[in-house]
């Protein structure tokens, strides 16, 4: 490591820092090594007298943090495949898929992600690969495993418990193995033995769970895909309610104003996963428009499309009541694939955030809901140089987080290869 | 991941050597038709059929030969000096990504097929399968799997050792029926710690039996050798490749034995004596700034075991053997994706450069016994295509000078990092 610090100062058009309020226009952002130094009007940040300097500018673009994606599956291959399939394959194969995945995401402007459920140790075995410099990637806050019942979603990843004292047991092995929070499945999911209008847990295994993990200054979330799975996780006091579907047992839609209410003032995060219902809308879309669809995957399509249109409408609502409504991607699930972490963000400037708010759910209060936000999320002096270059004012138009110029993590520009290979990892929408 | 080929794609190029025959065709051409090699001639002579479509790439001043081959890598191999041993207790998984990197290096500096010689466990099977799924780049591969080695031998840190026939032959079934493409052996010690370099290691009856039923199943067998009683030992058991080929008796004199050179001439076995993992050492000695008293006394035997081994590489070459190219790589500290420092070697140790780029394409192929596919450029041949700029024939750094790289036909995006 050089001893004598490494200064650069990044300019543009404008910087958003992320903090919440209006950008710096011509700012810069000064940075010292892997440490944001100082951020500001470009005429007053310098770096200090006598050292050296590097200093580049970035016409007609934004300066702001890194985004954090919180709900990645790096094993995935965002090919539509089950997770039950994906399950089959070996763990040398599935972390390879996490190191090229985690590449793709990184390269997209992503430098922190939460993995919400990997095989085995997969995940924690990249992590080992990029601490020995031999893979790169974003900032990774793991789970682990999924803790799950038998049968239940994501059991397959070989985290099925039973009881309270073997759900203790399991969230004490995960964080001996390296767990920075603890991922719950409260509710079944896409899981073929799982019933996802169900809640899997009963509340004295989930709070086994968050008693464990708060001992131990961890996070805890919970996949609940209904609102049983949802009333159960809040009885628990978990931190992060993903999917958050208002699902009766028998299927019906019905929001739960009671239980949103609840969420707003309990405090917990909620991670609506709008895209990956859209991404298999599109999938399905093209597939009709190049081969056509059989009656079975046009009922799919259907279903993906009405649910989307609920699951807008939900968030909307939960948005309105003042829950804090965070970008987590989903992908590379089902047909979402990682480096699109901005199809999420841009369904919740939808679902009625600003521009401005849509950049905050992807850095400042996406930190927050990990517990990162000492370290990224904003661009302020004494975090890390985790910085994100866009073409255009992502403020006005949230579509600007596609146009990356530069993506810097832990103050080293990322070499992200050509633009053909960056292009090729943007999924195509459809006319849905 | 490479690009789709369009069906018909026409190179055009001031020189391609001609490997098959050791020659050199000026304003050059050569078609290539999906992933085959359809035609090589002149720009005049060489023409897509009438009306079908047919991308067209005009090189200029640059040259095109075989994609190379390496006829000796280790994938998990990091090469920043750990030895084995220390690399050996790394977790699969983090091997395996290291082997997709090394992969991705090698192809993107030219290397269109490699030959791996000794990964720990499932890694280098578990890759391919990852390579198949289409979520690594990679030149053709040609595994060995788990090297066969004794209790305590070179590289049994790997997973698989053998004790008296019926072990050998098992480990043999076990590899092939794993997915192995020959079968690699360790028949003296090495750098690993509990073995012993300048003894062999397997018996002969073992070392029979190893070959035997590789070759009962149409596969080769190729045999460490860093002493010269090892080399006798593969010799007698029906070895097709030596590797590293080092003469050198039990006292660790450098004794060269001609009969032995001979003996491997006879039997139309092929050597890969590795001189670029030294010349890469001694180059990276050379380029530091200081070096501590230990490093100049690594510095003064890696010369000292160079110049041996350059010498005894041109007598064998004088006896008739075939030396084939093979990097080592990324053994000890010759990272992966610089083939091009073992072809160097083999022009210093006093090869022209023409047999020098024919030891790591057409030799290094035959050695593999993927011949009849690639490391020459002929009609019918797989189209693995490397073109440099400049004339590697005048100056072997040319084949730094990488202008593309296309693999069964496919161009390849060399700056493609996800």
């Amino acid at each position: 490591m050089p001893t004598t610090p490494h200064f650069t100062i990044l300019t543009a058009d404008r910087v958003i820092d992320a903090k919440g309020g209006a950008p710096i226009e011509n700012g810069a952002v000064l940075l010292d090594g892997s440490t944001i130094a100082a951020v500001g009007r470009a005429a007053d940040i310098h770096a200090p007298e006598g050292a050296a300097v590097q200093t580049t500018h970035y016409p007609g673009c934004t300066i702001m943090p890194g985004m954090v994606d919180c709900h990645t599956h790096h094993n995935g291959f965002g090919d539509g495949r089950l997770g039950d399939d994906l399950a089959l394959l070996s763990d040398e194969i599935l972390t390879v898929q996490s190191a090229r995945n985690a590449r793709a995401s990184l390269f997209s402007g992503v430098t922190t992600i939460r993995e919400n459920g990997p095989k085995n140790v997969t995940m924690f075995r990249l992590r080992d690969a990029i601490n020995e410099g031999i893979a790169i990637g974003p900032r990774m806050v793991l789970c682990g495993r999924p803790v799950s019942i038998i049968g239940g979603h994501m059991g397959y990843f070989g985290g099925e418990v039973t009881g309270a004292n073997d759900a203790r047991a399991l969230t004490r092995q995960l964080i001996k193995e390296g767990a920075d929070y603890i991922k719950i499945t409260a509710t079944g999911g896409t899981t073929r033995t799982s019933f996802p209008t169900l809640p899997s847990f009963n509340v004295d295994e989930l709070r086994a769970v968050t008693d464990e993990a708060r001992k131990f200054g961890k996070l805890t979330a919970t996949h609940s895909s209904n609102s049983a799975g949802i009333a159960n996780s809040l009885d628990a006091g978990v931190d992060m309610i993903i999917h958050c579907y208002y699902l009766d047992a028998d299927g019906t839609v019905n929001f739960r104003e009671d239980i949103a209410e609840r969420i707003e003032r309990q405090g917990s995060f909620v991670n609506p996963t709008l895209q990956v219902s859209r991404a298999t809308a599109w999938d399905l879309t093209h597939k009709r428009d190049d081969s056509g669809l059989t009656a079975s995957e046009q009922a799919e399509l259907d279903t993906a499309r009405a649910n989307l249109d609920v699951r807008l409408d939900h968030t909307r609502r939960m948005i309105d009541m003042g829950v804090k409504v965070i970008t987590g991607s989903d992908s590379s699930w089902s047909s979402y694939q990682l480096g699109n972490t901005v199809y999420e963000t841009e369904l919740l400037v939808h679902a009625g955030y600003t521009p401005m708010q849509g950049v905050l759910s992807v850095t400042n209060w996406a930190a927050d809901a990990l517990g990162v936000s000492d370290i990224v999320g904003t661009l302020e002096p004494g975090k890390a140089a985790d910085v994100l270059v866009v073409q255009g004012n992502p403020a006005e138009d949230i579509n600007a987080l596609w146009d990356v110029e530069d993506v810097y993590l832990a103050g080293r520009r990322v070499e992200r290869g050509s633009d053909e290979s960056i292009a090729a990892v943007r999924q195509l929408p459809a006319q849905i | 991941m490479p690009q789709t080929a369009s069906q018909f794609t026409l190179l055009k190029v001031a020189r391609l050597i001609d490997t098959a025959r050791e020659a050199v065709r000026e304003q050059a051409a050569i078609l290539l038709e999906g992933d085959t090699v359809r035609q090589v001639g002149t720009a005049e002579t060489v023409h897509a059929p009438e009306g079908a479509s047919v991308r067209e790439i005009d090189y200029g001043d640059a040259t095109i030969l075989p994609g190379l081959v390496d006829s000796h890598v280790h994938l998990n191999g990091i090469g920043d000096g750990r030895a084995g041993d220390e690399l050996a207790t790394l977790p699969d998984e983090v091997l395996t990504v290291q082997a997709a990197e090394n992969a991705r290096r090698h192809l993107y500096s030219g290397v269109t097929t490699l030959r791996d010689c000794g990964a720990k466990n499932r890694t280098t099977f578990l890759l391919r399968e990852a390579v198949e799924m289409g979520i690594v780049p990679s030149p053709r591969l040609i595994l060995a799997g788990r090297p066969v080695a004794i209790i305590g031998g070179h590289l049994s840190y790997f997973g698989t050792t053998a004790t008296g026939v019926d072990e050998c032959r098992a480990a043999v079934r076990q590899l092939i029926k794993e997915g192995a493409d020959f079968i690699k052996i360790t028949a003296t010690g090495g750098s690993t710690r509990t073995s012993h370099p300048l003894r062999p290691s397997f018996n002969v009856e073992e070392l029979s039996a190893i070959c035997e039923e590789a070759h009962r199943f149409g596969k080769h067998a190729a045999a460490h050798c860093v002493s010269s009683q090892g080399m006798v030992n593969s010799l007698d058991a029906g070895i097709d490749t030596i590797i590293h080929g080092v003469h050198k008796d039990p006292d660790d004199a450098d004794t060269y034995r001609p009969d032995i050179a001979e003996r491997i001439a006879e039997q139309g076995v092929f050597v890969n004596p590795t001189l670029g993992q030294g010349v890469a050492r001694i180059r990276m000695l050379e380029d530091m700034d200081s070096l501590t008293a230990e490093q100049q006394a690594e510095l003064d035997t890696f010369r000292q075991n160079s110049d041996a081994r350059m010498d005894h590489f041109a007598r064998m070459r004088d006896a008739g053997v075939v030396m084939a190219a093979g990097s080592d790589s990324a053994w000890s500290y010759y990272p992966m994706g610089d083939y091009q420092t073992d072809i160097e070697a083999h022009a210093m140790a006093g090869m022209s450069n023409m047999e020098a780029i024919v030891s790591a394409t057409r030799d290094a192929a035959r050695s593999c016994c993927v011949d009849s596919l690639v490391g020459t450029l002929e009609p019918g041949k797989q189209a693995d295509v490397l073109v440099v700029n400049g004339n590697p024939l005048k100056d072997l750094s040319a084949l730094r000078q990488i202008a593309d790289v296309f693999l069964a036909g496919s161009r390849i995006d060399r700056h493609d990092f996800i």
